[in-house]
C-alpha cells in the first residue's frame, strides 16, 4: 500500500498550499525586519522605552511610551519603521487562515461546507474589521 | 539508553541555566544603550529551551511560556499573553499544511467546530483585555485565573488517557450529514487507516468553551482540543492531534487580531519568542525520536503545577490578600 492511494479533499489540499505561502511570507518580514528592529534600526518604539515600560498594561504602556491610546491597526499608519514592518509580517500570518479559508471554499464539492466556510469567513472578517468599527481612529 | 538520557538531562540542566543566569543578569542591569541586546537573548534562551523541552514532555509550548513568563519575567500580562498567542499561532501555521496534505488534519472536521470557537475565542480576547485595563487590580484577577486554569491543565494532562483508534459503532446524523470521515496512511500499520467522526454537537460545546479560554489567556489550547476530538468525537490519535493543529490557526489568528488592535503585540518580546522556539522545537523534535525519558513528562507538569501556584500566590499578592 502507498502513501500516494490517500485521497485528500481538493478543498484541503487548497487550504494547506495557500496556508504554506503566507505562513512563510508572514514569518520572514516578521524575522527579517524584527531582527533589524532588535538592532536598532529605525523604530518607531524606542528599545529602551520599552523595556522601561513593558510591565504596565497595554493601554497605559502606549500612553507613557507614545502618549497615544492604541483602538486599532495603529502600526499601519508607521510602515517606514522596521517594529512596524515586523507587525505587518504578524498580520501576514494572521491572514493566513483567511485566505486558506477562502481557497477552501473555491475547491469545495459540498455546499454545506461551502456555507459553512462563508460563516467562518464572515467571523474571521468580522473579528478583524470590529477594532476598527468599534473604535475608529487611534490617537 | 540511560547514557543518552544523561545526556539530555545535562543538556535540560545547561539550558535552563543558562536562561536563569541570563534572568538573573537581566534583573540586575538598568536600561541603557550598551546593553539593550540582555532582554532579547534572555527571551531567545528561555523560548529555545522551552522548544527543547515542549516535543519530549508532549506539552504545547505556549501553555509553557504564558505561566512561567507570568511568574518570572517583568512583562505585563497583556504582552505575555500576546506573545503567547503569535508563538501558538506560528508553530501551529508552519505544521498544519503538511498534516493536512497527509490527510491526518481534516479541515471538514476543524470547519463545524471553528465556526463556534472562533466567536467564543474572539470574545476571550476582548473579556481578558478589558479585565486588565479596565481595573486597576485587573491584572492580579487575569494571573490568579490563569493560575487556576493551570491547575485545570494539569489535571487534565495528568488524567486524560489516548486512544490510538477509537472505534466509532454510532455516527450522529450531524456527523453523518457532514461526512465527517477520512483516512491516512499509517506506516506502523502499513496500510491506509480510514476513521469517522462522530458526537459533533457535544464536541461544539467543548470547543466553545476551549476558544474562549484559549482566547483569554493566550494559548494553544491542543491540552484540550486533543482529548476532545480523540475521546469524545472518536478521532483516532494522530488525526485528533493533527486536527488539533488546524483549528488553532484559525482561533488563534482570529484572536491574534483582538491583541494587535490593542497594542499587546510587540515585536521586542515576539521576535526572539518565536525565533528560539521555533529553532528549540526542531531540536526538540529530533531529540524526541531518539531519547525520550518518561520522567521528562512529569518533570515539566511539576513546572506548570509550580508555576500556577507561583501565579495565583502573585496575584493574591497584588491584591492584598497574601
Amino acid at each position: 500500500m502507498s502513501e500516494k492511494k490517500v485521497y485528500i479533499d481538493p478543498m484541503n489540499i487548497a487550504f494547506a498550499k495557500i496556508m504554506e505561502i503566507f505562513t512563510l511570507v508572514g514569518l520572514l518580514v516578521m524575522l527579517i525586519f524584527g531582527l533589524l528592529y532588535i538592532m536598532g534600526m529605525n523604530p518607531y518604539l524606542n528599545i529602551a522605552s520599552v523595556i522601561n515600560h513593558w510591565g504596565l498594561p497595554a493601554s497605559k504602556f502606549w500612553s507613557q511610551t507614545k502618549g497615544i491610546q492604541v483602538k486599532g491597526y495603529v502600526f499601519l499608519h508607521y510602515l517606514n519603521t522596521m517594529d512596524c514592518l515586523s507587525m505587518l509580517g504578524i498580520c501576514i500570518m494572521a491572514l493566513a487562515p483567511l485566505f486558506s479559508v477562502l481557497g477552501a471554499v473555491l475547491r469545495a464539492r459540498n455546499k454545506i461546507y461551502t456555507i459553512l466556510l462563508i460563516i467562518l469567513m464572515a467571523e474571521f472578517i468580522f473579528a478583524i474589521i470590529r477594532p476598527i468599527i468599534m473604535a475608529a481612529g487611534g490617537e | 539508553m540511560r547514557h543518552k538520557n544523561l545526556v539530555f538531562v545535562l543538556l535540560v540542566i545547561l539550558l535552563l541555566g543558562m536562561a536563569g543566569k541570563l534572568f538573573a543578569a537581566g534583573q540586575n542591569v538598568e536600561m541603557s544603550p550598551s546593553n539593550w541586546w540582555v532582554w532579547p537573548l534572555i527571551l531567545f534562551c528561555f523560548t529555545f529551551s522551552i522548544g527543547v523541552i515542549a516535543p519530549l514532555s508532549g506539552v504545547g509550548g505556549g501553555v509553557l511560556f504564558v505561566p512561567l513568563a507570568t511568574a518570572f519575567f517583568p512583562f505585563s500580562v497583556d504582552f505575555v499573553r500576546g506573545t503567547g498567542l503569535i508563538m501558538a499561532l506560528s508553530s501551529a501555521l508552519s505544521s498544519a499544511p503538511q498534516l493536512i496534505k497527509k490527510g491526518l488534519a481534516n479541515i471538514k472536521i476543524m470547519s463545524p467546530v471553528v465556526v463556534v470557537s472562533i466567536i467564543t475565542s474572539v470574545i476571550g480576547g476582548i473579556v481578558g483585555l478589558w479585565i486588565t485595563n479596565a481595573f486597576p487590580a485587573g491584572k492580579y484577577y487575569i494571573t490568579i485565573a490563569l493560575g487556576v486554569v493551570l491547575f485545570l491543565i494539569f489535571i487534565v494532562m495528568i488524567t486524560s488517557k489516548r486512544v490510538e483508534f477509537p472505534t466509532v459503532e454510532k455516527v450522529d446524523s450531524l456527523s453523518e450529514k457532514l461526512e465527517l470521515e477520512g483516512s491516512w496512511f499509517e506506516p506502523s500499520l502499513d496500510k491506509v487507516v480510514d476513521y469517522k467522526i462522530t458526537k459533533l454537537p457535544i464536541g461544539m460545546v467543548c470547543f466553545a468553551l476551549v476558544g474562549f479560554i484559549a482566547g483569554m489567556f493566550g494559548l494553544g489550547a491542543g491540552w484540550a482540543n486533543v482529548p476532545v476530538l480523540n475521546l469524545i468525537m472518536g478521532a483516532p490519535i494522530k488525526v485528533a492531534v493533527s486536527t488539533s493543529m488546524a483549528i488553532i490557526t484559525v482561533n488563534d489568528a482570529a484572536a491574534a487580531w483582538i491583541y494587535m488592535a490593542k497594542g499587546a503585540v510587540l515585536p521586542l518580546i515576539v521576535v526572539p519568542s518565536v525565533l528560539g522556539i521555533s529553532i528549540g522545537a526542531r531540536i526538540g523534535a529530533w531529540l524526541a525520536v531518539r531519547v525520550k525519558p518518561a520522567f521528562i513528562k512529569y518533570l515539566v507538569l511539576s513546572i506548570m503545577l509550580f508555576a500556577a501556584l507561583l501565579d495565583i500566590y502573585k496575584g493574591l499578592h497584588g491584591l492584598g490578600i497574601l
